[in-house]
């Protein structure tokens, strides 16, 4: 078979209109999206196959052989492995949940050109779910501390950070299919994708993980067809004038969505789990978000009246604090965790002073007073520091405690006979919207409100395998291990920060 | 008190087996569900009000969905694997065929009237049940279920694309032979409209147990039974065409695949232990009754493809009979007491 671009041309001709029985609108959609348009994916599925085979070939052959004999990730640095017992189940919803958005798209944008596409990124969400569950497996089997890894899935049900990505993650399929493409393809996979599987893999190697940049380079091969279809939706979207108001309300609200979680968390990862220290969060952030996504990729679409989302300007002030908020809230409640924490050293402090100038005058004090808080013979954990948990926001599921917690933009209002908080403007506008889309769940307060923290761990099985040490640890020094008795001992109860207040 | 071993693999999946396979670890619990692991519901609703997933996406009932297994036990990398081998040895055999001559021995009625005429429309079927499948995917309400129906979606396309690369390479081949006018065909020839109208119909269908069972019990015993395997994959033979039959058994063993998970799917459900197995199974027999009166209407009319053959090797009526009573004992298969335990 010679004729590559016949062929293509032929299985692009395989779509009809039913004229039998009609087709049931399963995912209504407000865009007009034109029956013809530029193709984003170039392959018959036999060159696919093959592709993809030998891509499979390459990486799980690197895990299974040398990187196994070698026990590689037991010598990785610990800090670095264990945000990895988190950052990976939530990933992997994303993997997931990009292959649900990938099936209504196949479903409702009667297009055939993109359809191609939508179809090999269905497979590669297949693809991409199955590596990072496995790599979770891998490590389960050759970390150095295991624990975490072999229940990561089970434990992201609950954790307060995994549910924040899963909120942020819904997006890709629980809505118009349209506004699930610009969440997942030109939000998420666009920009995202690179500070997450191209950034990511220099701090894994610098930290002794090599497994982590084998998968996540082979993912980014995928992506960036992915790219190709998030561009190619978007072009198409645009090219209809009376998609534009909505467009850019979706635009503005996915970007938002994907920011409020992915920038906090990513860079906590990024920043405070790094032991060989290179490269900041801050700095790859200015790289592919600002330079590269909006300042090359969303500034071509300016022509057709897409401008860069709404909330950008303000996403960018707040980026200068966001992610080192995140990371003292969640050190700072290291026992509902199911991953151990490392204090920074003085070292590390140095390294975040320079890198975010002012930093150490707003967090310095924290870190320090961390570092006294490991040992459970001293009977305090860093909670104390703080007059209580903050409320978590009804939209974006994140603490209401950005930028910073001396100047957060928290708001609480009522709304149907329930006090809601929102971490800002944004996601109260969102929520304003269109409220009852937001309203379908209980917040992690609600679920727990009165708990003992004592009896939260258990409920949720955050203890090892001897039944009484924590999961989660405030530190990697072996000799101070808490367990169950020294948090039960403290008798700190989880309080819904809005308990008290009545709408 | 002594030190706990600490385990070295997944410890909340229940595996089907002793062990863990590597299929279970990497499928099992990577789609979320608020009755599983995933506390307080749903974060985001539609604008119509609906959420991720919903339990009255089949009518069927089971308490725990996440319990299916693939019998293939296939993931990714398995399933991918296979396709690029059945690929490759479909484009080695066609490779082999040119380079020694084999096409000159074909039949060339055959070739323009079954080869070009009737099996390219069967492409436009197979991806019609690609549409049909790639969404129920999306629906399934477990991850080891949305997978078999995401690999199946591929399968029908891979099976689609096959047939126009096939043909194409047909035209290189054979003189005079011209891909020409399949999609009119598709669309307006009174043969297949009745097959047209079983696609749209599947296509219109809005439960995916209800397409599994409709496809593999009914659709793929009868339909792509006649059309493709005794139509085509039995008589190449007898033309001169020793690659086509090599190219649809390829699909018969993904047939074969996407009919054995169904039939664990019906296992499933309607196993004693299972609160709703009756109704599952009024469910299930009502499903494959109208698709199997569906899929003979459709099956019917190709008679006249039949016909078309230059050398039949036996009648129309034969063919459907042998059809006909495989898919009878199929259908007879579901029957309670072979439930097993989920």
């Amino acid at each position: 078979m010679k004729n590559f671009v016949e062929a293509h041309n032929r299985v692009k001709d395989f779509d009809w209109e039913p004229s039998y029985a009609a087709k049931p609108v399963r995912y209504p959609t407000r865009y007009k999206i034109p029956a013809k348009t530029k193709d984003p994916f170039r392959h018959l599925l036999r060159d696919y196959f093959s592709m993809e085979e030998e891509k499979d070939n390459r990486q799980y052959g690197a895990l299974e052989d040398a990187l196994a004999r070698s026990n590689a990730p037991a010598r990785a640095e610990r800090r670095w492995m264990e945000i990895m017992k988190v950052a990976l189940p939530v990933l992997n919803f994303g993997e997931y949940a990009a292959m649900k958005s990938t099936g209504q798209l196949i479903e409702t944008i009667e297009n055939a050109e993109l359809r191609q596409g939508y179809m090999a990124q269905m497979l590669d969400e297949v693809r991409h779910t199955n590596q990072e569950a496995y790599l979770v497996r891998y490590f389960a089997r050759h970390a150095a501390d295991p624990e975490g890894f072999t229940q990561a899935f089970k434990f992201r049900g609950a954790n307060i950070f995994n549910r924040a990505g899963r909120a942020a993650l819904e997006t890709f399929f629980v809505g118009d299919p349209i506004e699930g493409a610009l969440n997942l393809q030109v939000v998420a996979e666009t920009g995202y994708t690179n500070p997450i599987f191209v950034a990511m893999t220099e701090v894994a190697a610098a930290n002794g993980d090599q497994a982590t940049p084998s998968v996540f380079l082979s993912i980014q091969s995928d992506e960036s067809r992915h790219m190709a279809n998030g561009y190619s939706t978007l072009a198409a979207a645009v090219s209809n004038p009376d998609n534009l108001p909505f467009l850019q309300a979706d635009f503005d609200r996915a970007f938002w969505r994907q920011h409020a979680f992915l920038d906090p968390f990513v860079g906590a990862v990024y920043d405070y789990f790094q032991s060989n220290r290179s490269s900041s969060y801050g700095e790859k952030w200015n790289e592919w978000i600002h330079e590269d996504w909006v300042g090359c990729y969303i500034e071509k679409l300016a022509p057709f009246g897409l401008k860069a989302p709404r909330w950008y300007p303000h996403a960018r002030e707040r980026m200068q604090w966001l992610h080192h908020t995140a990371a003292m809230f969640a050190f700072a409640s290291w026992p509902l965790q199911f991953w151990r924490f490392d204090p920074l050293t003085d070292a590390d402090m140095e390294w975040f002073e320079r890198k975010y100038p002012g930093w150490y005058g707003v967090y310095g004090a924290f870190w320090k007073e961390y570092g006294k808080m490991i040992d459970p013979r001293d009977k305090m954990v860093p909670l104390s520091l703080f007059q209580s948990l903050p409320p978590l926001c009804r939209v974006c599921q994140m603490p209401c405690v950005f930028p910073r917690p001396d100047m957060t933009t928290m708001r609480v209002k009522a709304h149907a006979g329930k006090m809601h908080a929102f971490c800002g403007d944004a996601c109260e506008f969102i929520f304003d919207e269109d409220p009852q889309r937001y309203l379908g769940y209980e917040t992690f307060y609600e679920l727990y409100d009165g708990c003992d923290l004592a009896d939260y761990i258990r409920k949720n099985g955050l203890l090892r395998s001897d039944g009484k040490t924590l999961m989660a640890q405030p530190s990697l020094d072996d000799n101070k291990m808490w367990t169950i008795d020294d948090i039960a001992a403290l008798k700190i109860e989880i309080k819904n920060p809005l308990r008290e207040l009545v709408p | 008190m002594s030190e706990a071993k600490t385990p070295r693999d997944f410890t909340y999946i229940k595996p089907r087996k002793r062990r863990l396979s590597e299929y279970e670890a990497v499928t099992c619990y990577t789609q979320p569900d608020p009755e599983v692991f995933d506390q307080g519901g749903w974060f985001l609703r539609t604008a119509e009000g609906r959420t991720a997933w919903r339990k009255e996406s089949t009518r069927l009932r089971h308490p725990h969905w996440f319990d299916f297994r693939d019998p293939a036990a296939l993931w990714q990398r398995t399933y991918v694997r296979m396709e690029a081998e059945q690929e490759r040895a479909i484009e080695r055999a066609v490779e082999d065929a040119a380079r020694g001559g084999a096409f000159r021995d074909f039949d060339p009625v055959w070739a323009r009237e079954i080869l070009g005429a009737h099996y390219r429309v069967w492409s436009f079927f197979e991806y019609g049940l690609f549409r049909c499948f790639a969404q129920a995917q999306r629906e399934a309400l477990s991850d080891t279920l949305g997978n078999v129906f995401c690999f199946a979606a591929v399968d029908r396309m891979r099976h689609a694309q096959a047939i126009v690369i096939y043909l194409m390479d047909l035209e290189g081949q054979i003189d005079g032979f011209r891909d020409v006018g399949g999609k009119e065909r598709w669309l307006s020839d009174p043969i297949y409209q009745p097959l047209r109208r079983l696609a749209e119909e599947l296509m219109a269908i809005d439960d995916w147990a209800e397409l599994a069972v409709a496809t593999h019990y009914a659709v793929d015993p009868l339909i792509a039974e006649i059309g493709v395997s005794e139509i085509v994959r039995r008589h190449g033979p007898f033309h001169g065409d020793a690659v086509t039959p090599l190219i649809i058994s390829t699909t018969e063993r993904d047939r074969r695949r996407n009919a054995e998970w169904t039939q664990e799917l019906v296992r499933m459900v309607i196993a004693r232990n299972v609160p709703d197995s009756a109704a599952n199974l009024e469910v299930i027999r009502g499903w494959v009754n109208i698709w199997t009166a569906r899929a003979l209407e459709a099956m019917e009319a190709l008679a006249a493809v039949y016909a078309r053959i230059p050398k039949a090797c036996g009648t129309f009526a034969e063919a459907v009979s042998r059809a006909r009573e495989a898919q009878a004992a199929l259908a007879a298969g579901i029957q309670p007491n072979l439930g097993k335990a989920a």
